[in-house]
């Protein structure tokens, strides 16, 4: 990261959440700006922008997802959702809109301040905000939906993957092909769960062949390159979200 | 007779119509029989005054009958009775008390004095003065005697007489045709009756039925139902507008809450949230550990409370999926957190499934495995019709008269009394509610080895089409 300290806007009408929230985000060197609305909050960005915005949903006033769309798309702002709902289609929404990553309540702090690191490492990586992109993954039949993690087989079988999982898949994904040694897959694995992710690759690998190979002991998407890492052995090609499926 | 009952019609217009059919039939058939008597006794009458006419007038004048033959000829015919020195009652004939008691009042009532009265009846073929055409012509279109029929013969000696004067009449042996007329006659009431009664009471019961469809369909899935529309008899529309009525109450009480549960959901989750930023302010260690022990708790009861609330009406899409995945990657989530959870052996099955809510449902067992039992083994088997999930443990078990109640809300093991941990025991009854959302089962049984339990073992059920 940069010398300068990282800017945060915290977006909540709930004070009770949002100064203690203020108060451990600063402690963890964060520079945080508060809005109670989205008013003020649009007030506060004519004044300085900051490096990410934490936004609440539910909101009397303008809600949150209405001020995340005008957030993503005049200042291409990445944005953290709190939500105090955690059904599955809230998070489709909010990423759709163009949110980054959300989190539930009642979260971890800490786990909030891996999501804020996180979420800034990939935006510093693509140069701005990266949107989670809605184009779908096929590969050998397979599919492989971004946004929604949601992966299906040649026979549009929904198979269930676990975050690490769909992480360690869209790396293979981004790097058809490719020889990827452990330490790269880890790097760019490494994500919200990252102290989940302990195990050593080779067992997400595995986890990730039992889930999608016929035989996982002769594998022929995942492949093991002796002394190198792991290989994906296939095309990748991206395709519009059309409902093909179902 | 508990035989009987299989034969009786059970639905309210089936029994109303035999009832009604059975009166009906019990009614017609006594005014059948009535009719029939009367009429009998009317032409019986009629045969004692003609046999008496005859008696009487005969001396006086000759008696006459005509019919008009198509034959052209003329329509006079002269009838002569018959006189006999001897009783006209041969041997072997039996003489009939009734009618001639009947008879005797008749002339009595004319002052004749009476010697001797015989009546009888002879078939007409026996009778040599009919076969001869003296008393009338005999068969035929014309003939005033059938030869199927009985002749009924009244001798008369007046006292001072020597001479028996007989008088004949034709008595037909059975009058078929009125019964035949009265039988058609209950006949066609009958049907006219039954028949506008039938249509009445499906009146009534066409809108019961109506009502007792939508009450199981309502009992099965309050949503999205029209109110019923009203029909049948006054007593039928009110009682399907005090359903309505009842229909809406209990929906906008479900709605109501819904929404309260949305509300105290998303109400308790700030300041849950707000207490779990500012515990992190907490210096000791393992103090804080425990604060964010109980916050995750309460937030896992809220969690269960709000997915109870909507497990009967989700929204999400049934989508075909692998089992076997799903399955592990909900074990793989405790083997990351070091929690002893296996995957026993598994089987590739895809099914139309919420993945969302399964998953939750596993969690679940896995769980309430861990909390009692230490440990948990996850195993998925395909059996006779369906998916089975087996989540095991080798926990102390459940005495088997308390398996069946720790399926209700807030029910828990005799083993959480002893610790401090423990969910709102909603988690039972939630994996049960997804079960079933599912069209499957939840069952926990004791896994027992040399009669000892050893363990509890909780089967998932998924109905398995084709």
């Amino acid at each position: 990261m940069s010398d300068q300290p990282t800017r945060l806007l915290l977006v909540d009408d709930e004070a009770s959440l949002r100064e203690p929230l203020a108060d451990y985000l600063s402690r963890q060197g964060f520079l945080v700006e508060q809005a109670s609305d989205a008013a003020k909050a649009r007030a506060a960005l004519l004044v300085t922008t900051p490096d990410l915005v934490l936004l609440d949903i539910m909101m009397p006033g303008e809600d949150g997802i209405s001020l995340c769309r005008h957030l993503t798309e005049s200042k291409d702002l990445p944005v953290i959702f709190l939500t105090a709902r955690g059904e599955a289609t809230d998070r489709i929404v909010g990423l759709e809109i163009g949110a980054d990553d959300y989190v539930v309540k009642p979260f971890e702090p800490r786990e909030l301040v891996a999501r804020i690191r996180s979420v800034l490492r990939r935006a510093a990586r693509s140069g701005g905000a990266a949107p989670a992109s809605e184009a779908l993954y096929a590969f050998e039949g397979w599919l492989l939906d971004p946004l929604k993690r949601r992966l299906t087989d040649p026979e549009g079988t929904v198979v269930p993957i676990s975050s690490a999982e769909f992480r360690l898949l869209s790396a293979f994904l981004d790097h058809p092909r490719q020889v990827l040694d452990r330490d790269r897959l880890l790097d760019m694995v490494q994500g919200r769960e990252a102290h989940l992710f302990d195990r050593a690759v080779d067992n997400q690998v595995s986890r990730l062949r039992r889930k999608m190979e016929a035989d996982s002991r002769d594998p022929r998407l995942i492949q093991t390159v002796w002394g190198g890492g792991y290989r994906l052995a296939c095309d990748v090609e991206r395709v519009a979200p059309a409902r093909v499926e179902d | 007779m508990p035989a009987m009952h299989r034969f009786l019609p059970r639905s309210l217009l089936g029994q109303m119509l035999l009832a009604v059919a059975l009166a009906l039939l019990a009614a017609q058939t006594l005014s059948a029989v009535l009719i029939y008597r009367a009429d009998h006794q009317r032409r019986e009458a009629a045969l004692i005054s003609s046999l008496a006419f005859q008696l009487v007038s005969d001396p006086r004048f000759e008696f006459r009958e005509g019919r008009n033959g198509r034959g052209g000829h003329p329509g006079r015919r002269k009838i002569r009775m018959e006189r006999t020195l001897e009783s006209p009652l041969q041997n072997g004939e039996l003489h009939d008390p009734e009618r001639e008691a009947a008879l005797k009042d008749v002339l009595v009532a004319q002052d004749i004095a009476i010697d001797k009265l015989v009546v009888f009846a002879r078939k007409v073929t026996d009778d040599d003065y009919v076969m001869s055409g003296r008393a009338g012509p005999v068969a035929g279109p014309e003939g005033r005697w059938s030869l199927d029929d009985d002749a009924l013969i009244a001798g008369l000696k007046r006292a001072g007489e020597n001479e028996w004067l007989v008088a004949r009449v034709p008595r037909p042996e059975h009058n078929t045709r009125a019964l035949g007329g009265l039988i058609l006659q209950t006949l066609v009431l009958y049907i006219a009756l039954v028949g506008g009664l039938a249509f009445l009471l499906r009146r009534i019961t066409r809108p019961l039925a109506a009502l007792t469809e939508r009450m199981s369909r309502f009992a099965g899935r309050a949503e999205g139902l029209a109110p019923l529309e009203p029909s049948g008899p006054e007593d039928t529309r009110a009682l399907i507008m005090a359903h309505n009525e009842m229909e809406a109450r209990i929906a906008a009480l479900l709605d109501e809450k819904d929404v309260m549960l949305g509300a105290i959901g998303h109400d308790l989750k700030t300041p849950l949230a707000a207490l779990r930023v500012r515990i992190e302010s907490v210096d000791d260690e393992a103090e804080r550990a425990k604060m964010a022990a109980t916050i995750e708790d309460i937030t896992h009861s809220l969690d269960d409370i709000l997915s109870l609330a909507r497990v009967g009406h989700a929204k999400d899409p049934l989508e075909r999926t692998d089992l076997a995945a799903l399955v592990s990657s909900v074990v793989e989530e405790y083997e990351d957190l070091g929690e002893p959870v296996e995957l026993g052996d598994t089987i590739r099955i895809a099914l139309p499934l919420r993945a969302t809510w399964l998953r939750r449902a596993l969690r679940n067992l896995i769980d309430n495995a861990l909390r009692y039992g230490g440990a948990a083994e996850v195993s998925l088997a395909r059996e006779e019709g369906y998916a089975a999930i087996c989540v095991s443990d080798n926990g102390p078990g459940i005495p088997e008269g308390e398996i069946a109640a720790m399926f209700e809300p807030f029910a828990r093991g005799e083993a959480s009394r002893n610790r401090s941990t423990g969910g709102a025991g909603l988690g039972l009854t939630l994996a049960r509610a997804i079960a079933e959302q599912h069209g499957g089962s939840l069952s926990l049984t004791n896994r027992v080895e040399d009669g000892r339990i050893v363990g509890l073992a909780a089967e998932l059920r998924l109905p398995q089409k084709g």
